[in-house]
């Protein structure tokens, strides 16, 4: 069904930095394993052979021509700070970033910053263990190190705007991306990915990031392209009282599939994953999760809520990790769903493995319905049922967006949420 | 302005009323009172258009309009109130916004203007003070973690927010005590109004000392067996249900 992967071997000729070319022929050694672990980890997305159906993934595409970005659009994101990619190269000029940051490629680093890459960059990410990974790691043409500085504490969030753009026929895009977050620092970003034309393209993105004692982050992301196939895979490394909120906002593609990582390597660590998936039409997004706590004390507090419409799938897999150094553990886990349609379908797995004897651990899903007592409480006053649906829905996701610190990412995504629940009334 | 005639409804093939008959005209008060099980719940939830109730027989004229034809929203739309014996909780959404919402769809249903933020406002404060509810409250979710008591309050302050033509009030009454009971009633007497019409579904007379009704009807085994006026509830008080069976 999918063609001879060894052929990959060939992009890392590419690679001109011999250092990299080294990280990525390691990478490339790990093929079968990545084979391997595809079965189990894709068992209800099959996304290489939905990708492979439509698209050359091995391939890397050139861009030669400097393409430019419609002035409407850029207006939006206006007077906000934003990291801007076109098919995974960044655009400096078009980038606006705030003091106490630094964004650079990998080739424009000077050598204090070379060595920070060195050291963290591909060490955290899941390119031995998941085959989209594996492929972004050796196909990437460019990758971006962001640099949070020591104390940054700018309440402002940073965009991180990823563009396609295809001039003729399909296209593949592989974006990569290195966040350092030093000690004492508080940054906040909204990542969106945004095709600009309706062809369709297979992306990955993959993100570590690396969080330094006392650091603090939220890291949103927002999927809302139409025919896009997407994979995002996201790493989050974290040492002693770091704080981690992450929210993952899917709200269409055709197939989309979310992998977040995240090792609690230290003590005092705090972890929170939200998610909100509201699915349409055809639409198929898979939540995978990974939490590893490795020391003491930390927390992990995940929850995942979605909406499954018409024929959509949704996926969710959390697993969670206490090794037997991480005693007084506390891990909670829950994943709510409701099935609009008798065609739609939610997949759902929790996982534990503990190792530790002294930990609080816990986890459930639920897959229900509309509440009929609410839809005719609501109707009894002169709602409409297309209403009441919509409001139902928004209260369903009250309780994940209600979580968003940064005021303006909160009304951002709110606003958003409630204008695409508008469409399911069916 | 609501004409039943020989009602026939079942609820997962239970048949719970068998030939119901009632009329009730603008100004008046009309109380059912009965035994449990004996359908009273049933016959509110159906004028209030709960689709889970078939109607397998029968006629409903609200108004002049067949009503049974009409969705739940139509219905409250066209001035039909139901105040739950079981108000639910829906978290997420705000009691304020969702009065709003449904006072701003009955006006749009009526070609009126939604009312804007100051006037909502406005409103809302004037009705508040007859049923002696909080500004607290209402910023809530939609009667969560409310007390039974104020369950029932918010039901009569969204009815004097909609201001409807007939109210139907299930066992409103139960499970409040006597200082809630009398601000609902009193709530109730200041809403009444020539034009529009009260049913009032109870177990008990208690609530009929408050508000005083222009008929008494008692529904026993899914149809009204006896009807009279407010003396007959001190007599069913007095003598039990047995008494109108036999």
């Amino acid at each position: 069904m999918i063609k001879d992967f060894t052929s990959i071997k060939k992009n890392i000729f590419k690679e001109t930095n011999s250092i990299l070319k080294t990280k990525k022929t390691k990478v490339f050694n790990s093929l079968d394993n990545v084979l391997k672990t595809y079965k189990e980890e894709y068992k209800y997305s099959s996304l290489l052979r939905k990708v492979s159906k439509k698209f050359d993934i091995l391939r890397v595409d050139s861009y030669k021509k400097k393409k430019n970005i419609d002035k409407k659009i850029l207006n939006q994101y206006k007077n906000q700070y934003s990291i801007i990619t076109i098919n995974g190269l960044f655009q400096k000029n078009e980038s606006k970033i705030p003091s106490g940051i630094s964004v650079n490629t990998f080739d424009k680093l000077n050598n204090t910053d070379k060595k920070i890459f060195h050291k963290f960059f591909n060490n955290q990410d899941d390119s031995k263990n998941d085959i989209f990974t594996y492929i972004n790691t050796i196909n990437y043409k460019e990758s971006l190190l962001i640099k949070i500085d020591k104390n940054y504490s700018k309440k402002n969030h940073i965009n991180i705007l990823n563009f396609i753009i295809s001039n003729s026929g399909e296209s593949i895009n592989h974006i990569r991306k290195l966040i350092v977050s030093n000690q004492n620092s508080k940054s906040v970003f909204i990542e969106e990915f945004i095709s600009l034309n309706s062809i369709e393209n297979f992306s990955t993105s993959v993100t570590e990031i690396i969080q330094e004692k006392n650091s603090e982050i939220e890291y949103l992301i927002i999927q809302n392209d139409k025919n896009n196939f997407h994979f995002n895979s996201i790493n989050i490394s974290q040492k002693q009282n770091s704080i981690s909120n992450c929210f993952t906002f899917s709200y269409s593609g055709a197939v989309v599939r979310n992998n977040l990582n995240i090792k609690l390597k230290e003590k005092n660590c705090y972890s929170n994953m939200y998610g909100f998936y509201a699915l349409r039409k055809k639409s198929h997004v898979d939540n995978h999760t990974t939490v590893d706590h490795m020391d003491e004390n930390s927390i992990s507090n995940e929850h995942y809520k979605g909406i499954m419409d018409n024929n959509s799938n949704g996926v969710f897999n959390g697993k969670i990790f206490v090794r037997k150094k991480a005693q007084k553990t506390n891990a909670f886990q829950s994943n709510n769903n409701i099935l609009l349609s008798d065609e739609a379908k939610i997949n759902t797995k929790p996982q534990l493995e503990i190792w530790a004897d002294d930990v609080k651990c816990s986890h459930g899903c639920t897959v229900g319905q509309l509440d009929k007592e609410a839809m005719f409480y609501l109707q009894s006053r002169g709602i409409s049922k297309e209403k009441a649906i919509s409001m139902l829905l928004g209260a369903f996701s009250e309780e994940i967006i209600e979580k968003i610190e940064n005021q303006f990412a909160k009304q951002k995504i709110k606003k958003l949420t409630y204008k695409k629940l508008e469409d399911f009334t069916s | 302005m609501l004409e039943i005639k020989n009602l026939h409804v079942s609820v997962n093939n239970n048949k719970i009323l068998k030939g119901l008959n009632l009329s009730v005209n603008k100004g008046e008060i009309h109380a059912i009172m009965g035994p449990n099980g004996s359908g009273k719940s049933t016959l509110a939830q159906v004028i209030a258009g709960r689709k889970e109730y078939k109607v397998n027989k029968g006629s409903i004229i609200y108004s002049n309009k067949k009503l049974l034809e009409l969705s739940a929203d139509e219905r409250a739309k066209q001035g039909i109130f139901l105040a739950f014996q079981y108000p639910i909780e829906i978290p997420g959404i705000s009691t304020t916004n969702f009065i709003k919402t449904a006072v701003n769809k009955i006006r749009e249903s009526k070609g009126k203007k939604p009312l804007d933020a100051v006037s909502f406002l406005k409103v809302m404060k004037e009705k508040m003070k007859i049923v002696k509810i909080n500004q607290t409250l209402l910023s809530r979710s939609i009667n969560e973690g409310f007390s039974g008591g104020e369950k029932k309050r918010n039901e009569i302050f969204q009815m004097a927010m909609l201001d409807p033509k007939l109210a139907i009030l299930d066992e409103t009454d139960s499970g409040l005590d006597i200082d809630a009971l009398k601000i609902v009633a009193k709530g109730v007497n200041k809403l009444k109004s020539k034009d529009n019409a009260t049913i009032i579904i109870t177990h008990y007379q208690r609530l009929l000392n408050y508000i005083i009704p222009d008929y008494v009807h008692v529904l026993i085994d899914g149809k009204i067996v006896k009807s009279g006026n407010k003396n007959l509830a001190q007599e069913l008080e007095k003598k039990g249900y047995d008494w109108v069976r036999a």
